[in-house]
């Protein structure tokens, strides 16, 4: 009895001995991953600016997006913004917030002068290419985004989510260096700096802020950023997912038969023919938008989200006729590339227009040779 | 343009960047914690509303967020739109001592003309659109006795506004009618431009109908002979010509008078 009871002692402080062991190897491997993922974490955020060719392209299809949506709206712009609208009752009360906040009230204030309206909008077009090429943009990108959102806001009717999403993402990229790539300010960057004052040094390109400061803003950026697409588009997904044309699989047909989001009827008599590819199109874009954050993780998935979603905004753009709303978002997504694959993109542009070049320059030479073999044979004759 | 290998600037390649290792390590986690606090109250906001909005305290929310970060994402859900908004205008006019009573112009075909077949359509376009959208939910709203208030004319004496108001007001719920009269302000101010853009400053009186009109149902849309459901108008009478203060009755006739002929009215 005694000996059994040994035996159980010695088993009992065994697993005793086991446990703690297992315990204490335990927390000391957890203490060890946290450190190594908080190092990773702090290195990711502190270390370098990541997605500097996905910003900068970004960067450039919202000015983009600004731009067309300026051009596109130039010949109607006092009808629909200036003096020609006053019966909309916006000038007296504006319908958003923004008209009453200080800085934002620009536009409002302009509304019914007509040549300062004009001058204005001229202004924000100048700013809207000077975001394009990245010129000083720490001084124009804000810039930019007042005057920006005291446009937009004058006319709240007119308006879409298209502009809410501009807004809020120009916000954000005001935190980081979107000029980091493809711009005048990183080409200045690059140059010697010959100023003597550290203002002056500054001005052509120097450092205002420590690195690790600018890296960690930049890169919250790019975080924040993700998460709000990712939260978008499953939302946007879960809200259809509610609606009976939606489970039916028919409902884009509905909007893209009306006159006011189809833009193209011939067209919307066309996609809305064959019930099944109407089906087949609305479920793949709940499908789409709810998989995103899933698909974001691996390089095969996100290249499959990234296109099923460029072609459902491509869509959008087409036949509903939104083409800054789609161009907004597209350009949003643009920080999902990877660098390498812009930095290969844009080789392969730049090779194709050398090519295109090339060739374009002999042309001429053959012509005339051909001409001139032209000109003897008709003397000949 | 920079080079893409043009990967080094004088700022991104100091081996020890100044700022000792607490100090960034503090910056870093205040600095994580403001953006976690973004994310999740973006998370909050885009979600339809739930308990866990109680975690944030009072209305700070709502305060964060609007304006700058207003947003839905509510977009063609849950389910889409199946109809189109229409608003169309007609006047009394008197010309050389002859008052006369306009055709109807449909202000929503001609500015419509300037999205269909268009890949940059201007804002213009949707106008009338959206402005019918809106007052055909006003006028939804109204009880019926408030709708057929809202049929008759008010147009003579310079209180026919009060006298509108008042009877919108005496026939139903007051809320509902004070809603109804902003919408309608609107849309008879638009609708004032349209008549003196179409029919000049001889305009006396104007009548505009708003109405919608639902597409051809999914189940018939092959079907050759299926047409649009029935119009579904909101009648309204005459009114009294009202404009706001700067407007420009040229700017706005201008686009407008191009995008009638545009519409092939």
């Amino acid at each position: 009895m005694s000996g059994f009871r040994r035996t159980l002692g010695s088993y009992g402080l065994t697993l005793l001995r086991f446990t703690r062991g297992l315990a204490r190897d335990g927390l000391a491997g957890a203490w060890d991953g946290l450190a190594r993922g908080g190092r990773y974490v702090e290195d990711w955020l502190l270390g370098e600016k990541h997605a500097k060719y996905g910003l900068a392209v970004a960067r450039m299809l919202l000015a983009l997006t600004g731009i067309g949506l300026l051009v596109a709206n130039f010949r109607t712009r006092l009808y629909t913004f200036g003096s020609g609208s006053a019966w909309n009752g916006e000038a007296l009360h504006p319908a958003s917030d923004f008209p009453q906040i200080g800085i934002f009230s620009l536009f409002h204030r302009l509304a019914l002068h007509d040549i300062a309206f004009t001058l204005g909008y001229l202004g924000l077009l100048g700013l809207a290419v000077l975001v394009l090429v990245g010129w000083r943009m720490k001084i124009i990108l804000p810039v930019f985004f007042v005057m920006w959102v005291s446009f937009i806001e004058m006319n709240d009717s007119v308006g879409d989510q298209g502009d809410n999403m501009y807004r809020i993402v120009l916000m954000y990229l005001l935190f980081a260096d979107t000029a980091a790539r493809w711009s005048f300010d990183a080409s200045r960057r690059t140059r010697a700096r010959t100023a003597q004052s550290r203002v002056g040094r500054i001005w052509q390109g120097d450092a205002l802020l420590p690195s690790w400061l600018t890296n960690l803003f930049h890169n919250l950026v790019l975080v924040v950023v993700t998460c709000h697409v990712c939260f978008v588009y499953a939302s946007g997904a879960l809200y259809k997912a509610g609606g009976v044309p939606w489970q039916q699989g028919y409902a884009i047909y509905n909007p893209l038969q009306t006159q006011r989001f189809g833009a193209w009827p011939e067209l919307s008599d066309l996609v809305g023919t064959w019930a099944p590819m109407v089906a087949a199109i609305s479920w793949v874009s709940i499908i789409l938008q709810m998989a995103f954050p899933m698909m974001l993780l691996r390089r095969f998935t996100r290249v499959i989200a990234l296109f099923g979603i460029g072609g459902f905004h491509v869509g959008i753009a087409v036949l509903m006729g939104l083409p800054w709303f789609s161009l907004a978002m597209i350009a949003i997504d643009a920080i999902f590339v990877r660098d390498v694959t812009w930095c290969r993109l844009a080789d392969r542009l730049r090779s194709g227009w050398r090519a295109a070049r090339y060739t374009d320059r002999t042309r001429p030479l053959i012509d005339d040779a051909t001409a001139d073999v032209a000109e003897r044979e008709v003397a000949r004759a | 343009m920079s080079e893409p290998s043009s990967d080094s600037t004088a700022s991104e390649t100091d081996p020890r960047p100044p700022g000792s290792t607490a100090l960034r390590r503090t910056v870093l986690v205040v600095v994580a914690i403001f953006a976690a606090w973004q994310i999740f109250a973006t998370f909050l906001w885009i979600a339809p509303a739930s308990g866990l909005r109680q975690i944030v305290p009072g209305d700070l929310l709502r305060s964060y967020m609007i304006p700058m970060q207003g947003q839905s994402w509510s977009v063609f859900a849950p389910e889409p739109i199946n109809g189109d908004y229409r608003l169309q205008v007609r006047a009394e006019v008197t010309e050389n001592g002859t008052t006369r009573t306009t055709d109807w112009v449909d202000a929503t075909a001609a500015e419509l003309s300037m999205l269909t077949h268009n890949l940059a359509p201007p804002r213009a376009a949707i106008q009338s659109s959206e402005l019918a959208s809106r007052f055909k939910g006003a006028f939804d709203e109204l009880s019926e006795e408030q709708q057929e208030v809202a049929a008759l004319g008010f147009y003579q004496g310079d209180d026919w506004r009060e006298r509108l108001s008042d009877g919108l007001a005496a026939a139903g719920d007051q809320a509902v009618a004070g809603r109804y009269i902003e919408a309608e302000r609107t849309a008879l101010a638009y609708s004032t431009q349209v008549a003196y853009a179409m029919w000049g400053d001889g305009v006396d009186h104007v009548q505009f109908v708003v109405s919608r009109q639902n597409v051809i149902p999914f189940a018939q849309r092959n079907d050759p002979d299926a047409e649009r459901p029935a119009v579904q108008p909101a009648p309204l009478g005459w009114r009294g010509t009202l404009e706001e203060p700067g407007q420009s009755r040229e700017n706005f006739a201008r686009v407008f008078r191009t995008a009638v002929e545009e519409s092939g009215q």
